[in-house]
């Protein structure tokens, strides 16, 4: 239906020599162009929609058209005809889009990509046709002609866009920008700079487009950068929804026609990674094989055939096949929309929502009763500030939901708004402590102040001449960072293939950011919290387990002393523990265990420490004999300490000085798992609590720029 | 040992840890556990006037639905019951009288189930007079009983509660060295972290909590007097909200950063208050043995046949007739913009919210004064004043490692008790996940003709007519009942499953009986006689139904009055399906009414009549 309409539209760029121009400090015109087309093929490409794209070019130094003839239409090259772009297309912009040493009139390339237009589309259906033009206007231009070319422009029902390196009428645009996102959005030159030829040329774009439109006309002329900045013209990944007839039932003697329409839903990628074998990047290298095993030792594999489904019940595993299951399961009797009753607005929580997704419910366009039906239930409900709690299915085999139709009325038209709700069994009863009546944490009236400074410093909603409040940071008119990023990549990988991955683009960066204005606005604000308000990351002192429990009510221990370090240590402990270790808690020290103390100290700090200094060897020495020991002195705990944090050998990738691969250094700890295993019953013959001795200690460890402290307990012999 | 991992910030890697732990299938951090203590004396089995149920059958009624909720969503964690102020002893090496462990700690099951049902009711109460009977009472037994319970369960317990069920406020009746042998081994019980909560129940002349249990129930979290303060539970409501508030643990999903700006950071917990809850995957079982079947996925090399390790495959996707490769960890890094955490962009009026800005559930944030000390002063400053003046906070929340950006807005909610003086809306902020220009999707409106003033208000009145106060919790999901009704069916051996009532069903007779004329008064004002909103405008009915196939129905398949005799003569009705049964009753050929839609029933029914 309606779905399967797509597009045809040229891509007319000015390579002439004025278009390689720049005021110092800014790119040339040509560059910019070049990247507003990049981003357009490579959005094309990437949403693998069939619109067809062609490409002219007009400044060149050949002539390639057909309509050259005569020495008329010269510097005018076709570069692709009418298809669907693909990568080779973005592949040739980016090495062979070169600026040309000649200029052309663009009123001649507007008529070639007409002409182009024209030719490639007939017997095909297309719902638009549209030309996209990106010059600079620097070039004499015959205007005799412009009335037959508005004329046939209009006959042939084509649009035209125009990107321009300057805005079209000076401050009108510069500050009315729109929903651009922000002040960055600033006009790349004033009006007051353009050329005789620009001016001019201005005035006929102008002429052009209020002849072509009724309204908003100049709505289709924007300036490189700013198509740049907000490449939403393009790059939003457009989907037409479905429609969903259904009805909407109020008892079992009212009904109303209604068509749904998914109105907001996350927009995922629609590619999956297919998996290649490494060298020959081939799919079809890869085997994929599952197999089935029963969990004993042997691992005893089954056949698919021999396996039936089950599922939990509590502590039970309840063998319950497909087909029971098919037939015994929940069978909703079909699409609907019913009401179950209405209520107050105020009673449906916004953080209620759930699924994924906000349908818009209208009557079908050709039926105007329902229309009205409609009408009336959309205004009465608005009336009470009320909403209707109905039940929703999609089809016969979709599962019931429960949600609310908000009315809606806009000034263009009406809708309800259907939003699923939450399910008893969807919802947690959690209970919080209490904030605002703890006296611990109750903010002062300095404190209060400080923070409604920093508000108001940081408000994102902005009063413009009129009064009217405006909203500068509109995040719903943002692209999805993680699709630009991906097709940016995507796009850098297909046309380098040897290359590494590209920094994030700045623009995207900066969208991600607070608006420079409020980022500035707000710092006299944000330091005065900063100093009202002590924030310190916490060094962690958590109640200690069992042994620790035990020992640590003995009264011969001490308080939090300072670690005395052996200087004669083969690592400078001294100057590792500096910084990191803050105190340290023996239950009992004796002679023996100051060597265990001793890794357990070392190794967390060590390890960062040592990948600084270069110092690796030593370190890796020092860890196998730690290993060796393991089973003996029963370290298994401190070991799998490791283990979970990955503390294990340092590699050649990490150190140079290192002789361990990096394969070598994760089964180090790997291979240590399974004589775990093996160790354990030895333990528990052992481990009677007397005979141990509890070492309790701190020792920190970098993780990004957290400092974090682990507590850890090693138990050893005596 | 398990504590320590909670240290490590946004370890939220959960595949990560279930892996690393060799024990199975349970989170490293451990099981939680919950130990329901309930009175058994003859006081519990008075029953409320009007006919109201016990005490105690109250309670049976609160630990079933217990153990029905953790089969349904944490069949890992272990639950025991055991009844104090008995006649009967039953403990595990029974050195305690009057204490019966009716359950030890364990999951709950089919059986156990079962085993509650015998307590309730009537029924119940004669069953529990006949094997328990009521007794002395020692709470200190009681309660030291429980602890061993604790300690001799061999799996690492992450969280370790226990509530005590009771109507009454002074159980030794004034016998010190009781109260204080309850006292130590309370305290005893609090010392290796279990929490220990009271339920009381109704009693003549009201429950003083300072009488007794003050000193046996571990003090609330925040230190506010809010615990004691509670109203005894009056009904199985009540005090199943009560239950349900503290039987779970929460648990934060994540621990993040908030930075405010530079420097200024605060530590927020991310909790999850509303999640689709989902039927569970199924297991693989052998069909010799129904044991568990694990599967292992290897890829090899389609010609050599070799094992490829990870570091032999790559991930491609094709574009533009091209095919582009990268490294799985450069697939992983694409994603990444940021380190994970809450970033604050600035404020906003609550108007510019969008109703419509919805793509998933909300997530709840509460400060983290452990991480980082000052956050809940911070956090409770930024929560008044955003609540006072009617803000949200926008941020840029990254969740995880190597996770794209989202914008959330914060909608501050404050602490909102509810008339039994528990909370009903904590307090915190909201987050709410913002659309990007991607998810809005290009609908074109329908422009139609509005409705006029009368119109309107004869709608007005329909609307009124069918108000009623929606609750968040009051509607079950009909599929999950099912599929949970099924299983218990098939665990239970019963013969079938017991039926569920669909809440999501409009109640089409009671709202006919409300509207009264209405309906048809409206459609007298909105529809034209000849309009029939049921089908379709006759020109448009062939296209619209070739469109879309579902419409089509299927013949029906009629049986005739010799065909189904000679089913009932060689007994095979059994063979045909419940329509094809119904559709005999349906047609009324034969004119049986069945009460039930069972097969079995209805097979009777016609056997019945066509035997005749």
């Amino acid at each position: 239906m309606a779905r399967a309409a797509k597009s045809a539209l040229v891509l007319c760029m000015d390579v002439g020599f004025s278009m390689s121009n720049s005021e110092p400090g800014q790119e040339p015109s040509f560059e910019q162009a070049k990247k507003v087309i990049q981003k357009f093929v490579q959005r094309q490409v990437f949403a693998e929609n069939k619109d067809e794209v062609g490409l002219v070019l007009f400044g060149t130094d050949g002539t390639k058209n057909g309509l050259a003839k005569d020495g008329q239409y010269e510097n005018i090259t076709v570069h692709r005809h009418l298809m669907m772009p693909d990568f080779e297309l973005l592949e040739e912009i980016e090495s062979e889009l070169q600026p040309g040493g000649q200029q052309a009139d663009w009123l001649d390339a507007l008529v070639v990509c007409m002409d182009l237009l024209q030719k490639e589309t007939m017997g095909k259906k297309f719902e638009r046709l549209n030309i996209v033009l990106l010059t600079d206007l620097n070039v004499q231009t015959s205007a005799d002609q412009l009335d037959v070319i508005i004329d046939s422009l209009k006959k042939a029902g084509i649009t035209l866009q125009f990107f321009l390196p300057f805005p079209v009428d000076g401050e009108d645009r510069a500050d009315g920008g729109g929903d651009g996102p922000g002040p960055s959005a600033a006009p790349a030159r004033p009006g007051k700079g353009l050329s005789r030829q620009q001016t001019q040329g201005l005035e006929m774009v102008k002429n052009i487009m209020t002849s072509l439109e009724e309204e908003d006309s100049l709505e289709e002329v924007y300036t490189f950068s700013d198509a740049l900045q907000k490449l939403s013209i393009f790059k939003r990944i457009d989907r037409r929804p479905m429609a969903w007839p259904c009805q909407l039932t109020i008892g079992s003697s009212l009904t109303i026609r209604i068509v749904g329409y998914k109105a907001v839903t996350e927009e995922k990628v629609k590619k999956s990674w297919a998996i290649v074998e490494a060298q020959s990047h081939q799919r079809d290298d890869v085997k994929r094989e599952t197999v089935y095993c029963l969990d004993d030792d042997n691992e005893t594999e089954v056949q698919k055939d021999d396996t039936i489904q089950g599922f939990r019940y509590g502590s039970d595993i309840v063998p319950f096949s497909k087909v029971d299951e098919d037939q015994m399961k929940y069978k909703s009797d079909g699409k609907c929309f019913s009401v179950l009753g209405f209520t107050k607005q105020e009673l449906i929580r916004r953080h209620q929502f759930m699924g994924s997704q906000v349908v818009k419910v209208f009557a079908p366009r050709d039926d105007e009763h329902a229309a009205v039906a409609l009408s009336a239930l959309i205004r009465a409900l608005d009336s009470l500030k009320m909403a209707a709690i109905v039940r929703y299915a999609y089809d016969r085999r979709s599962n019931p939901q429960v949600g609310a139709a908000f009315p809606c009325i806009k000034e263009k038209y009406e809708c309800l708004l259907y939003v699923q709700l939450p399910f008893m069994e969807d919802l947690r009863q959690f209970t919080f402590p209490v904030l605002e009546n703890n006296k611990k944490f109750t903010p002062s009236a300095s404190q209060l102040s400080a923070v409604d400074a920093l508000i108001d410093s940081m408000m994102l909603v902005e009063k413009d001449e009129d009064g009217e409040s405006v909203d500068v940071f509109k995040v719903n008119h943002f692209p999805n960072p993680q699709f630009q990023r991906l097709f940016q990549c995507l796009h850098h990988r297909g046309v380098n293939p040897d290359d590494p991955l590209p920094p994030v683009e700045p623009w995207l960066k900066r969208d991600l950011e607070r608006p420079q204005a409020v980022s500035a606005r707000c710092q006299t604000a944000l330091q005065d919290v900063k100093t009202k308000f002590p924030l310190k990351v916490v060094v962690k002192k958590k109640e200690q387990k069992t042994s620790a429990d035990v020992f640590g009510s003995s009264a011969d221990e001490p308080d939090a002393k300072k670690v005395k370090v052996d200087e004669e240590t083969e690592f400078n402990l001294a100057e590792i523990a500096k910084g990191n270790i803050t105190s340290v808690r023996l239950s009992c020290l004796k002679s023996v265990q100051i060597d265990a103390f001793a890794y357990a100290l070392l190794t967390a700090p060590a390890h960062n420490v040592l990948h600084q200094s270069g110092n690796a060897e030593l370190f890796n020495s020092y860890m196998q004999s730690l290993k060796r020991s393991v089973p003996d002195r029963n370290l298994q705990e401190f070991w799998d300490l490791l283990i979970q944090d990955a503390l294990t050998l340092i590699s050649k990738d990490e150190v140079d000085g290192s002789t361990f691969s990096k394969q070598d250094a994760n089964q180090f700890l790997a291979f240590e798992q399974k004589e775990e295993v093996q160790a354990a019953p030895v333990q528990e013959d052992t481990g009677d609590v007397d005979d141990l001795v509890s070492v309790s200690c701190l020792f920190g460890c970098f993780n990004d720029k957290h400092i974090i402290y682990y507590i850890c307990e090693c138990n050893s012999d005596l | 040992m398990a504590e320590w991992r909670k240290y490590y910030p946004n370890e939220d890697d959960e595949v990560e840890e279930d892996e690393e732990d060799s024990g199975g299938d349970y989170k490293i951090s451990g099981r939680d556990s919950l130990v329901f203590l309930v009175d058994a004396s003859k006081e519990m089995f008075i029953k409320g006037e009007d006919g109201e149920p016990s005490n105690f059958d109250m309670t049976m009624q609160c630990v079933r639905s217990v153990y029905t909720s953790k089969i349904i969503s944490s069949d890992k964690d272990l639950v025991a019951l055991v009844f104090y102020g008995t006649e009967q002893s039953k403990n595990p090496r029974n050195s305690f009288k009057h204490v019966y462990v009716y359950h030890d700690l364990d999951s709950p099951g089919s059986q156990r189930l079962l085993d509650i049902e015998k307590l309730l009711g009537e029924k119940g109460a004669q069953f529990a007079e006949k094997t328990m009977g009521s007794g002395e009472t020692s709470l200190g037994d009681a309660l030291w009983c429980c602890s061993n319970l604790y300690s001799d369960i061999k799996l690492r317990l992450s969280h370790k509660r226990l509530m005590i069920f009771t109507c009454r406020d002074d159980p030794h009746r004034g016998d010190g060295a009781k109260d204080r042998q309850a006292r130590t081994k309370a305290a005893d019980l609090k010392e290796t972290g279990v929490v220990i909560d009271l339920m009381h129940l109704t009693k003549p002349g009201g429950f003083d909590v300072s009488l007794f249990f003050c000193d046996i129930v571990s003090p609330p979290e925040d230190e506010s007097e809010l615990g004691l303060q509670i109203e005894p539970s009056r009904k199985l409501e009540d005090l199943q909200k009560r239950v349900r508030a503290k039987e779970l643990k929460k648990r934060s999903q994540s621990r993040l950063t908030f930075s405010l700006g530079e420097g200024v950071n605060l530590a927020v917990g991310v909790y999850v208050l509303a999640r689709t809850a989902t039927k569970p995957s199924a297991v693989k079982l052998h069909r010799d043995t129904n044991e568990p079947v694990r599967t292992k996925t290897r890829y090899f090399h389609a010609h050599n046949g070799g094992i490829l390790l990870p570091n032999d495959m790559k991930r491609a996707q094709v574009y533009g007739k091209k095919q582009i490769v990268m490294e799985k960890d450069e697939v992983d890094k694409i994603k990444k913009f940021d380190d994970p955490g809450l970033v604050l962009m600035g404020f906003k009026p609550m108007d510019r919210l969008k109703l419509h800005h919805h793509i998933r559930p909300a997530l709840f944030i509460y400060p983290e004064e452990e991480q980082i000390s000052g956050s809940s002063c911070m956090f409770t400053a930024l929560l008044l004043q955003c609540s006072e003046n009617n803000l949200f906070a926008l941020c840029r929340y990254i969740p995880r490692r190597n996770t794209p950006p989202r914008f959330v807005a914060l909608v501050p909610q404050r602490e909102e008790l509810d008339q039994s003086q528990s909370q009903a809306t904590p307090p915190g902020f909201h987050v709410i996940f913002l659309p990007f220009a991607d998810d809005i999707r290009t609908v074109d409106a329908h422009v139609g003709p509005t409705a006029s003033d009368e119109q309107v208000d004869k709608m007005k009145e329909i609307v009124h007519k069918l108000r009623f106060k929606y609750k968040s919790d009051a509607f079950e999901n009909p599929v999950l009942q099912q599929h949970y009704r099924n299983l218990e069916a098939l665990a239970l051996n019963m013969l079938e499953p017991e039926p569920i009532e669909d809440l999501t069903m409009p109640k089409v007779q009671m709202m006919n009986a409300r509207l009264g004329p209405l309906a048809q008064e409206f459609k007298d004002l909105a529809y034209p006689p000849d309009y029939n909103p049921e089908g379709r405008p006759a020109a448009k009915r062939k296209t619209a139904e070739s469109g879309g196939g579902a419409a089509e129905k299927k013949p029906k398949v009629e049986m005739s009055e010799e065909e189904l005799k000679n089913h009932v003569a060689k007994c095979t009705l059994g063979k045909l399906t419940v329509p094809v049964l119904k559709d005999a009753y349906a047609c009324k050929q034969f004119g049986i009414r069945s009460t039930g839609t069972k097969k079995q029933e209805l097979i009777d029914a016609l056997t019945m009549h066509l035997s005749k």
